[in-house]
């Protein structure tokens, strides 16, 4: 999947007769429907499970939380992990290393979720892949031309183990600050884009590496460099399910528009996938339960430190 | 559909019957045939739907594509009036004693011009047995206002009813509820795969290289094949076998320039014509942008020669060139375009034995290039390149018996990605296999004319396909309908061993009943299958949109459409035309695909598409006033569009994108004196479909929509509708000293979307475009997006002599 946002962007340059305007149309009601965020991790933190029900689309309050569920996720190897309920956020049930040393699960282990309220059950299912190590993470100057400023761009290098099949999630922060709008999600099959065109045991492509940088305007709309002297830059590789990569590339279909002539490239808006079931009724829920391999490294921008072109 | 063969049968021995009938031996020595070409007596240029009126007779016939025509009379004198609008009218008294070749030359009227009226306009409409059929000229196409002033055949045929578009950027149009993809485009008989410059804002025809502009809706003759929705056939100008000429105009985004000359006079001749857009070249004057390495232009070059080999004999060579370029630096881009070559030969065999025979080649290709310098890139090329041989062959029994025979075998080759990455040093090709077909079909036409009153038009085409290795078959299976299908088995078949064949029997029908001289009723069948299909999700359809064979997985897409009309014409001069014509259209493996469809170097995209039917109906209202200083026509649209597809809107029919209940045309014109026309357009279309969301759900930073009933276009954007309007000032005639200039030269004023109506495009929904403070609810927002917000004003002067 190749977005082409780059094009959009300077034909919408060229072309300045288009207009936009936000606007709140009356949407369908919908009764509140329950729903399962649940992306665990081998990191040394409490691990968070959230189960809420869905707003009306406009409605930016806080999620209406489901409490008194019973949340537990075992493995192939009969290891059971008991999520508690928060005492002070709705719908949040957390389970906490026992040790500083400890981490949820083991690579190459099979997951099962198991969600117990108001008589149902919940289920969903994942395994925890292999991920690779940063290699490093680098800085690059360009100088600046009409569309961007002088720029200090970071690269984050890691190579693709052998075997396709890989999926990867590559998480960003500048400054501690996690780099999370939509145009972000940075996503890769092995070490490209896609199931169907393998790019297999390699360095990641390019707009892999470089997806670790925020793309920011100024109140003139200007681009700014993504990043400073001096900003810290810190990457995750999170490995993810051949599903999960599944669901977040739809889930970047539906809530990256950039808008304006990029419209013109859009699909329609349709829901996205879940691996979550509702085993009491038989039917898919919505959400996502995935667990998952986590590999990290950080850098910092020293101008005197780059590698010479 | 069997019940359809037999009839045709039936009627196919009737026809045969009536005209064996009409031409047994004896009578057939009685006969007399005059034939011969209709042209422009200035340029030489064949004239195209001319008529051969007999008065004697009441009847005639009509020049045929390539000017030709043949009439078959008795032995004995007549009166034969040859006429084509806008030319004067040509009578000539002969006795016919035996076969006669007669050429016509007719002169155009410029009186008729100076007084702008048109005159003698014929009942065409009402007499002709073919229905669903729109001609658009030149001359009307120069006066419709466009956007930026760009005279453009794609956005002309938009006025005519039963032909829409998604918005405004979109590439291609849309007839009676079939998509994009659906239509068959011809110029100069080569398939065009992509019909747009600049996204889909242009088309990629050069007026001044195009004489004839039809459009077959429904009724399709059974000489066509191979897309289910309409027929766009664009004929090239054949270029001045007499004299030199020029052309050309500077607009707002294009400069134009055509020449023609002789290569021998009154027998050979060639047109060159190229357009390029010079957005460019201006923006150098005012930014830096382009100073690296970008680049932002598109162009076409339309080239034709043709030659008499003796009497009998004329070849023509076609050909046409044109790319768009985007270049965002020297390494980065996207390009693409279309390139085709004709070469056909006409032979006379004799009087009532006409003859074509092409030889095509066309492409389309786009590539994209990123990519920061050669150690990090990524370059990548689609293209669909393909090679036909189309003979035909026309057989005129007598003026109302004429027969088409022909035969059609493209050969196919699918490049549907060959593409390198290189990272850090590391190249991978990711290409993808080459993909072959061949497709072959043989068809027969007869349009016969029963007096006056009754005339049918039948035919059969058959059409088979085969998709062939070297190549590779793919089966998958189903787990979740609606998701991406499992990957069961991938089979090499090596050589050009046949992976898949289809075979498709196609009936054509149409019949008239003329009840006078000014009302008709007529009704037409047609079936038509399509083997090589445009994949495409998006809004709009754009240049990355890929063309793929159908495969053992991609089956053909069918249609069966019937239509009935009523022609009606009024005033002396058949002043006033109008029709009404309904239709109903069902079709068969209707493509679409799965959420999250990965159509762009995907080796296993079939498992990504679904396979639905559709259905679309639709009643089309036409008025048109033929003659007075205020002249023009008025289109409207009555219809629905939509698609069954298992797992897609929980498996109901849903509207397509391109549905459109109303769609209102009206464009008028008012020729005021020789210089100054005054040009209007009105749009009014109902709002499209598309899909809102009822709720949100959030899955880690994310707040994403969810549609509880998972409808599929549930709603509706609001109405469009816009006005353009245009003046043409055309250039004093004559000169201070009372002589009449050589050449002519006209300026046209426009503005397009005259009271700046933001017509939305689309409504998008997003979570807009700040950062999302950690932990806090995430805002989301509908937009309402307008292409064209905005008054686009234009002005052009263009020139010929």
């Amino acid at each position: 999947m190749i977005r082409f946002n780059y094009i959009a962007i300077l034909i919408s340059m060229i072309l300045i007769w288009g207009c936009e305007k936000n606007i709140e149309p009356e949407l369908p009601e919908a009764p509140p429907l329950t729903f399962v965020d649940a992306w665990i991790t081998n990191k040394n933190e409490p691990q968070i499970i959230r189960l809420n029900k869905t707003l009306p689309y406009f409605d930016n309050s806080e999620f209406p939380g489901i409490t008194g569920a019973d949340i537990r996720i075992t493995d192939n190897e009969n290891n059971e992990y008991v999520f508690i309920e928060s005492e002070t956020t709705e719908g949040e049930y957390t389970w906490t290393p026992p040790s500083d040393s400890e981490t949820f699960g083991k690579i190459g282990n099979q997951y099962t979720l198991t969600i117990s309220y108001e008589n149902t059950i919940l289920e969903a299912a994942s395994t925890m892949n292999r991920v690779p190590e940063i290699d490093s993470i680098s800085f690059r100057f360009e100088e600046g031309n009409s569309f961007f400023p002088d720029s200090y761009f970071a690269q984050v290098y890691a190579v693709d183990p052998l075997g396709p099949g890989d999926t990867y999630w590559i998480k960003a922060y500048k400054n501690g600050v996690y780099l999370n709008k939509p145009s972000e999600i940075n996503i890769a099959y092995d070490a490209a884009f896609s199931a169907g065109s393998v790019v297999d045991g390699i360095t990641f492509i390019q707009p892999i590496r470089d997806g670790i940088n925020p793309f920011e305007q100024d109140e003139n709309d200007e681009f700014l460099s993504p990043y400073a002297p001096g900003d810290s830059v810190y990457v995750e590789i999170h490995s993810i399910s051949n599903f999960a990569f599944y669901y977040l590339t739809q889930v970047r279909v539906q809530i990256d528009r950039p808008g304006g002539f990029a419209e013109l490239f859009a699909t329609p808006l349709s829901n996205v996938v879940t691996n979550v079931v509702d085993v009491t009724n038989n039917q898919p829920l919505i959400g996502f339960f995935n667990v998952a391999a986590v590999s990290s490294k950080a850098n910092w921008l020293d101008p005197d430190n780059l590698p010479v072109e | 559909m069997r019940k359809i063969i037999k009839l045709l049968t039936i009627v196919f021995l009737l026809g045969s019957q009536f005209s064996f009938a009409d031409d047994s031996d004896t009578e057939l020595s009685d006969k007399i045939s005059i034939a011969g070409y209709i042209t422009d007596a200035s340029t030489g240029e064949a004239l195209i739907g001319a008529t051969v009126y007999i008065p004697e007779l009441k009847g005639g016939a009509t020049t045929n594509m390539y000017g030709f025509y043949s009439v078959t009379l008795e032995e004995g004198t007549y009166t034969i009036e040859f006429r084509y609008i806008g030319f004067l009218t040509v009578t000539k008294e002969i006795t016919l004693n035996k076969n006669t070749e007669l050429n016509i030359e007719l002169i155009e009227d410029s009186k008729q011009l100076e007084e702008v009226v048109v005159i003698g306009k014929t009942n065409t409409n009402v007499r002709r047995v073919d229905m669903s059929v729109n001609k658009l000229d030149i001359k009307t196409i120069e006066k419709i206002p466009a956007l930026l002033g760009e005279v453009d055949i794609i956005q002309s045929l938009q006025r005519l009813p039963g032909v829409s578009t998604v918005g405004e950027g979109a590439a291609g149009f849309n007839v009676r509820g079939g998509s994009v993809g659906q239509n068959l485009i011809l110029q100069d008989e080569a398939p065009i795969y992509n019909s747009s410059h600049l996204l889909g804002f242009f088309s990629v025809f050069n007026p001044d290289a195009v004489t004839d502009v039809k459009l077959y809706k429904g009724g399709i003759p059974a000489r066509y094949g191979g897309r289910i929705s309409s027929v766009l056939d664009i004929r090239l100008r054949d270029g001045n076998n007499k004299r030199f000429g020029a052309q050309g105009g500077i607009g707002t985004i294009f400069s134009r320039l055509t020449v023609e000359a002789p290569i021998v006079k009154d027998k050979g001749s060639f047109i060159i014509a190229g357009r390029r857009s010079y957005i460019d070249v201006f923006a150098k004057l005012f930014t830096d942008v382009l100073s690296e390495g970008a680049q932002l232009y598109f162009y076409d070059l339309t080239l034709k020669a043709n030659y008499d080999l003796g009497k009998k004999d004329k070849i023509f060579l076609s050909g046409y060139l044109g790319r768009d370029v985007f270049k965002f630096d020297a390494n980065q881009g996207f390009s693409w375009g279309n390139n085709t070559a004709t070469l056909r030969w006409n032979h006379i065999f004799n009087d009532r034995l006409f003859s074509n025979m092409n030889f095509i080649f066309s492409d389309y290709d786009y590539s994209l290039a990123f990519g920061e310098d050669n150690l990090d890139k990524f370059e990548w090329n689609s293209k669909i390149r393909t090679l036909s041989f189309k003979p035909n062959l026309t057989f005129f029994v007598n003026s109302n018996n004429i027969w088409d025979f022909g035969a059609e075998l493209n050969y196919y080759i699918f490049t549907p990605a060959n593409a390198i990455g290189i990272s850090n040093g590391e190249a991978t090709d990711i290409s993808l296999p080459l993909k072959y077909a061949l497709e072959w079909s043989i068809y027969f036409n007869n349009e016969l004319n029963f007096g006056d009153q009754f005339g049918l038009q039948y035919g059969l085409r058959g059409s088979g396909y085969s998709y062939i290795g070297p190549g590779y078959i793919y089966e998958f299976e189903t787990i979740i309908p609606g998701q991406r299908q499992n990957l069961v088995s991938e089979t090499r078949v090596e050589g050009k061993e046949v992976i898949q064949n289809y075979f498709n029997l196609e009936p054509r029908i149409s019949l008239k009943y003329q009840i006078n001289q000014r009302n008709s009723i007529k009704a037409s069948y047609n079936r038509l299958s399509q083997n090589i299909h445009l994949i495409s999700n998006t809004t709009a359809s754009n240049p990355l949109d890929v063309w793929v064979p159908g495969t053992n997985n991609i089956k053909p897409e069918l249609a069966n459409q019937y239509a009935i009309g009523f022609f009606k014409n009024f005033g002396i001069n058949n002043d006033y035309e109008t029709s009404v014509e309904a239709y109903y259209r069902t079709t068969d493996n209707q493509i679409e695909y799965i959420d999250g469809a990965d159509l762009l170097i995907n080796q296993y995209l079939e498992g990504d598409l679904l396979l639905g039917i559709g259905r679309a109906y639709g009643l089309e209202f036409y008025v048109k006033k033929n003659t007075g200083k205020l002249n023009g026509w008025i289109s409207y649209t009555l219809g629905r569009s939509e698609l069954k597809v298992n797992s897609i809107n929980n498996n109901e029919w849903y509207p397509t994108r391109f549905d459109q209940l109303h769609n209102l045309k009206v464009t008028g014109f008012y020729d005021l004196n020789e210089r100054w026309t005054f040009s209007a357009s009105f749009t009014y279309i109902s709002g499209t479909p598309t899909t809102f969301p009822t709720s949100r759900f959030q899955s880690q930073e994310y707040v994403i929509p969810y549609n509880y009933l998972s409808s599929r276009n549930n709603t509706r954007i609001p109405d469009y509708h816009r006005l353009d309007i245009s003046v043409i000032l055309n250039g004093k005639k004559y000169k201070k000293n009372g002589k009449e200039r050589k050449n002519r030269d006209y300026w046209v004023f426009g503005v397009y979307n005259a009271y700046a109506r933001e017509n939305p495009f689309s409504i998008y929904f997003s979570q807009g475009t700040d950062r999302p403070a950690a932990g806090e609810p995430v805002p989301t927002y509908g937009t309402q997006l307008a292409i064209i917000g905005t008054i686009i004003p234009a002005i052009s002067y263009n020139f010929k002599f």
